[in-house]
């Protein structure tokens, strides 16, 4: 007995958050469906999904805004709101309204004191790029200078966790590149980040880990690099001349689709150097050989769409 | 928590709109309603002139305008845009928001009722003893706490669009059935009946009995008491109630 228990304090000291079998329904949707997961410390980790994936569901259960219809919800070894009252987790929702005819430097001021790990407002502020717009009414601001009010809220004070949901939404492209080279200030503090977005460049970008979710399940759990090639990854096309053997073509190995059109061949391949090796080994002369990479995004539709046949 | 109620207060305070229907108009209704009135005629039964008698109703609407009416409308609004949700993401207790919102509006109801003594101590020459002008401000000012868990309730029960129209309809019905603007002398007997039951009219009898040199009645303490525990309950069943789905 006392061997499990050590076990489980080591556990707990290595886990920032722990998902055990949750799952969360309304009415007869499954937001989230028997989630397992867990983040380490100092991980920046997103959580990728389309709309209606559970993404926010996930991050509401893991800030004890929702309960669990079943399943455990740990955060820091303790439930969620131990975490939030202690300071351990500043978090950022996507609904996350503001208090209204008040100015930025007064929330901000209100968000530092309510903390128990406060930084001084005026550093919180600095540090978020709003300093300039500090006397602003915060009714008044912008859609992607309410994010970085928000994104201040979640950063008053010295967290060990920062949630943050669909943090750019509403943010021009420079604005959204700034955004993230705050965001890894923090990171490179050290505290554990976990980010929700659908804008899958983000992911490829930031995130150490990312997490796939689909229909409220973890479809996958990896680097962007390792999603990539649980998708078929690489994208390989060449020319051919003369007719076309496409059963053979069709034999590649760690080949996971071909398009043949006129006498381009273009193939997605989950381990390109093999495939085109064995390409050679058929004796044929490819030109114009490529090899590229996928972008997540397409990754994400292949996945989806691979689960999704899996279900139909 | 002290910053949160700060906030607000400094909020509330800016409100000019908020500010003038809480703190000026009750002053004015005083001395639009009371204002040709002589300071001989008592109203029905009350052995009390009409300026002293109106002086009591009228500092008891501003107290209900303040605390009632920013509350809940508030509380309704910031349901929807989602900051009460980003305040649970705070180490503030759950309760905190509505304490807050509570204290913030009983700050604003006490300029409410001493702009109405003042109004009528000035120009309608209502002169009371000092323990009077002592107990009466208590009096408004601690019974004003019933209707601010009903405006805690509204704010809880009604969202976007339905919760100004409910709230008005409760603030008149209160104000004037209750017999704030007007004796309930003047109703019906049958409205008088019901009037009787009402929160407000006992409220404003809290204020009348001081105004007669006499303890308030047992039966209008007794009735605040009820419709504050069922108010504050009320809003506490609703406020659970909220967070679970939110």
């Amino acid at each position: 007995m006392d061997g499990m228990t050590t076990t489980a304090q080591t556990a707990a000291a290595t886990t920032v958050v722990g998902f055990d079998q949750v799952t969360k329904t309304y009415g007869a949707v499954r937001a989230v469906d028997g989630l397992t997961l867990t983040l380490h410390p100092g991980e920046t980790v997103a959580l990728l999904g389309p709309n209606g994936a559970g993404k926010s569901t996930a991050l509401d259960l893991l800030l004890g805004l929702k309960q669990a219809d079943s399943g455990t919800v740990s955060v820091f070894g303790t439930g969620p709101r131990e975490a939030i009252v202690t300071g351990r987790v500043g978090a950022m929702l996507q609904s996350g309204g503001l208090m209204e005819d008040v100015t930025v430097a007064e929330l901000v001021r209100l968000a530092c004191a309510l903390h128990p790990r406060r930084y001084p407002a005026g550093d919180v502020m600095a540090r978020a790029g709003i300093s300039e717009i500090a006397d602003r009414k915060v009714n008044k601001l912008s859609g992607g200078q309410a994010q970085r009010v928000r994104f201040a809220l979640a950063t008053a004070g010295d967290s060990d966790l920062i949630v943050l949901d669909e943090p750019t939404t509403g943010m021009d492209v420079s604005a959204r590149q700034a955004f993230w080279a705050t965001m890894r200030e923090q990171a490179d503090q050290g505290r554990t980040v976990l980010f929700a977005t659908h804008y899958l460049e983000e992911a490829d970008a930031i995130a150490d880990r990312v997490l796939v979710l689909h229909r409220g399940r973890l479809l996958a759990d990896g680097t962007a690099a390792e999603i990539k090639a649980k998708a078929g990854a690489r994208r390989v096309s060449f020319d051919l001349q003369g007719p076309i053997d496409e059963p053979a073509l069709r034999a590649l190995p760690f080949l996971t689709s071909i398009d043949v059109s006129g006498q381009t061949v273009r193939i997605q391949s989950a381990d390109a150097d093999a495939t085109v090796h064995a390409l050679y080994g058929l004796g044929v002369r490819p030109h114009n050989l490529e090899v590229a990479g996928l972008g997540l995004e397409q990754a994400f539709v292949a996945i989806t769409e691979a689960e999704e046949a899996k279900q139909s | 928590m002290n910053s949160l109620i700060k906030l607000e207060l400094a909020r509330a305070l800016r409100n000019r709109k908020f500010l003038f229907f809480s703190v000026l108009y009750p002053a004015i209704l005083f001395l639009i309603i009371a204002g040709k009135a002589d300071s001989v005629t008592k109203v029905d039964g009350s052995g009390l002139t009409v300026p002293t008698y109106m002086m009591v109703s009228m500092a008891s609407f501003g107290a209900l305008t303040a605390v009632l009416m920013g509350n809940s409308e508030r509380i309704a609004k910031e349901r929807e845009s989602g900051w009460v949700r980003q305040l649970r993401l705070t180490s503030l207790p759950g309760r905190g928001y509505v304490l807050a919102k509570t204290a913030s509006a009983a700050v604003v109801s006490l300029p409410s009722i001493v702009v109405v003594f003042a109004v009528a101590a000035v120009v309608k020459d209502v002169r009371l003893d000092p323990w009077q002008w002592l107990a009466l401000t208590g009096a408004i000012w601690a019974g004003s706490l019933v209707f601010a868990a009903l405006g805690v309730a509204l704010g809880y029960l009604a969202t976007g669009d339905a919760v100004r129209p409910i709230t008005m309809i409760v603030y008149f019905g209160l104000s004037i059935l209750g017999g704030l603007w007007m004796p309930s002398t003047t109703f019906p007997q049958w409205l008088q009946d019901v009037a009787r039951w009402l929160p407000t009219h006992a409220y404003a009898a809290l204020g009348q009995a001081i105004e007669q040199s006499q303890a308030p009645h047992t039966k209008d303490i007794a009735l605040l008491v009820a419709f504050f525990v069922l108010f504050a309950g009320g809003a506490a069943w609703l406020y659970r109630k909220d967070t679970l789905k939110a």
